[in-house]
């Protein structure tokens, strides 16, 4: 184990990272109402593995995957990608971040807009990243399409979301997401609105794409089973406080904290050991 | 090669999307109507354009029958009659649909493509930004129009394109603000935030994911503008204020009025009024039917997909 870790160089280090919502202060309000999502986080996420982090809902997991996207910006700390910090980046080097730290989101129904095309969707990262030309975007497009599945990836090219199911959509989203090749993934609770064997599936292609491109995940979810399955380090956090983290098996047979024996006993199929 | 068979195939499903909206608009039998009398004004508007080629009897404005010297009726020559210097009515109200068509739709064109513009700024801005539109927008909301109309008028002679431009500036806070409130929720949507992850420019995102959003609300919202601008312009020319070189339907019943043939004359007094009645109401009916097309919930059960 030991040995492992030492040959990996991290890629996203996340030290002493807080997250404050706090209500603005207007003429009728005082603003010291705030809310700690996520405070004094320290993580470290290893070039080529999957990262889960495991909590509840309102445990500040989803807003760790949206400060690495940069969609919120930390109140506190520094997020390094490879070594260099992300707080400042502008313009150029901010797109150029961006095409390397992709997200999946959760709600396949809410993150594809419905009037545009499937093609429309996966172009998009690429024509504002200003890459290839209309042919060879094309191309790279369908090749994507059936990358994550979806083929022939003619057939989908002219289609609309509304045309497609749950499973489906969601691979459209992971095509978008992969379509630039990314370092860093950050999928955030990609199978919540999908039953078992979707979901499955759905994993079985997070797999076979970061064997293909070795593309980092980090992957967020409730569900510790889908952890273990996918994950090979975890960390457990509760309240916007990592209280875990470890090597996914070594934490579900031996849990330390209190808190991840109690969503191991939540999860049907899985049980402390006596 | 491929490339042109995909944009074919493109425009193929927007065709699609649009045949289908419009066997939803047709069923419904306010859409109808609406359209259908609304045809019927176009004919007259576009007839405006061909009647005074006749002659220069024919012509609205100055077209003076030299054998008629006061108001009379009905008659084979003049359709609808004559006003009280002999000016033929049927042309009259051939060239107020075409000046109600031009104001109602410029206007409405003006304050729609403004609102939107100022909606989606404002509600894809937020913060600093949104407080000033919308502080500038609820100013000009509580403005009463047709009174400033009035004074301004009163002012100046103001010519129906000043009119159009100052009813329009009137009119674009209400669609602003339901432009921005649509933006407001659409700008949370993960695909929003999804199109922000890949690298894409607020300018990108507002045009490209936020408008298609919204443009049919600012369609339906154009067809409530046309109504509101002709009755205002309607009401302006009624009252003696509007384009004195321009004949429209106000103005005509404001030559009834002046001239003291309010109750002599049905002939002259009822077509213009019924013809502003009719217009509006059409307008209105071919809103509520694209109502019902932007909004599943409106359709009745039968039809639900």
């Amino acid at each position: 184990m030991t040995e492992e870790q030492n040959k990996q160089t991290p890629i996203i280090e996340l030290n002493g990272v807080t997250k404050e919502y706090c209500l603005k202060q207007t003429f009728f309000s005082k603003g010291d109402a705030c809310v700690l999502a996520t405070n004094n986080i320290d993580l470290t996420i290893q070039k080529g593995e999957i990262f889960g982090l495991v909590g509840q809902s309102g445990s500040g997991k989803t807003t760790i995957g949206r400060l690495l996207v940069k969609l919120e910006e930390p109140s506190k700390g520094i997020i390094k990608m490879n070594g260099k910090p992300i707080h400042d980046l502008h313009g150029n080097a901010l797109r150029n971040y961006r095409s390397k730290v992709q997200m999946i989101f959760q709600d396949p129904y809410q993150s594809l807009n419905p009037h545009l095309s499937i093609s429309e969707t996966i172009l998009e990262p690429l024509i504002v990243n200003k890459i290839g030309n209309t042919i060879t975007r094309q191309t790279k497009v369908i090749e994507t399409l059936e990358i994550v599945g979806l083929s022939p990836g003619e057939d989908f090219y002219h289609r609309y979301p509304h045309q497609l199911s749950g499973g489906q959509r969601q691979r459209v989203a992971v095509a978008r997401a992969i379509v630039l090749g990314p370092e860093f993934i950050v999928a955030d609770e990609p199978t919540s609105m999908m039953d078992a064997t979707i979901a499955i599936q759905l994993f079985q292609l997070l797999l076979d794409i970061r064997k293909k491109f070795n593309i980092t995940f980090l992957f967020i979810t409730h569900n510790l089973a889908a952890a273990r399955y996918l994950c090979n380090r975890i960390a457990v956090i509760h309240n916007g406080v990592i209280v875990e983290t470890g090597i996914a098996d070594n934490i579900i047979k031996d849990p330390q904290h209190a808190y991840t024996k109690k969503l191991i006993l939540a999860q049907p199929g899985l049980s402390l050991k006596k | 090669m491929e490339n042109s068979k995909y944009i074919s195939k493109n425009r193929n499903h927007s065709i699609e999307r649009f045949t289908k909206a419009w066997a939803i608009f047709i069923k419904n039998p306010m859409g109808k109507t609406g359209l259908i009398i609304l045809l019927v004004f176009m004919l007259m508007a576009v007839a405006s354009f061909f009647v005074p080629l006749l002659g220069p009897v024919y012509h609205p404005m100055t077209g003076v029958d030299p054998n008629i010297t006061y108001s009379t009726g009905p008659s084979f020559q003049h359709w609808l009659g004559t006003d009280f210097i002999g000016r033929d009515l049927f042309v009259q109200l051939l060239e107020g649909a075409k000046v109600a068509f031009i104001v109602g739709l410029s206007c409405a064109f003006i304050s729609v493509v403004l609102g939107t513009a100022i909606g989606m700024i404002s509600g894809y801005a937020g913060g600093i930004v949104d407080t000033i539109l919308m502080r500038i927008a609820d100013i000009f909301m509580v403005l009463p129009s047709l009174v400033i109309l009035l004074i301004l008028a009163s002012l100046w002679e103001l010519s129906i394109w000043v009119i159009i431009f100052i009813i329009a500036i009137m009119r674009w806070p209400s669609v602003s603000r339901i432009i921005r409130s649509q933006t407001l929720s659409l700008k949370s949507r993960p695909f929003i935030e999804a199109s922000r992850v890949a690298g894409a420019s607020n300018f990108r995102i507002i045009f490209k994911h936020i408008m298609p959003n919204v443009l049919p609300l600012a369609f339906l919202y154009m067809t409530f503008r046309v109504t509101a601008a002709i009755l205002v312009e309607a009401a302006l020319s009624f009252l003696g204020f509007g384009d004195p070189g321009q004949v429209s339907w106000g103005m005509m019943l404001q030559w009834v009025w002046s001239s003291g043939h309010m109750f002599q004359a049905p002939y002259w007094l009822l077509p213009p009024g019924i013809c502003i009645s009719l217009l509006t109401l059409s307008f209105y009916m071919l809103g509520r039917a694209m109502d019902e097309v932007l909004d599943p919930r409106l359709r009745k059960e039968e039809e639900g997909e």
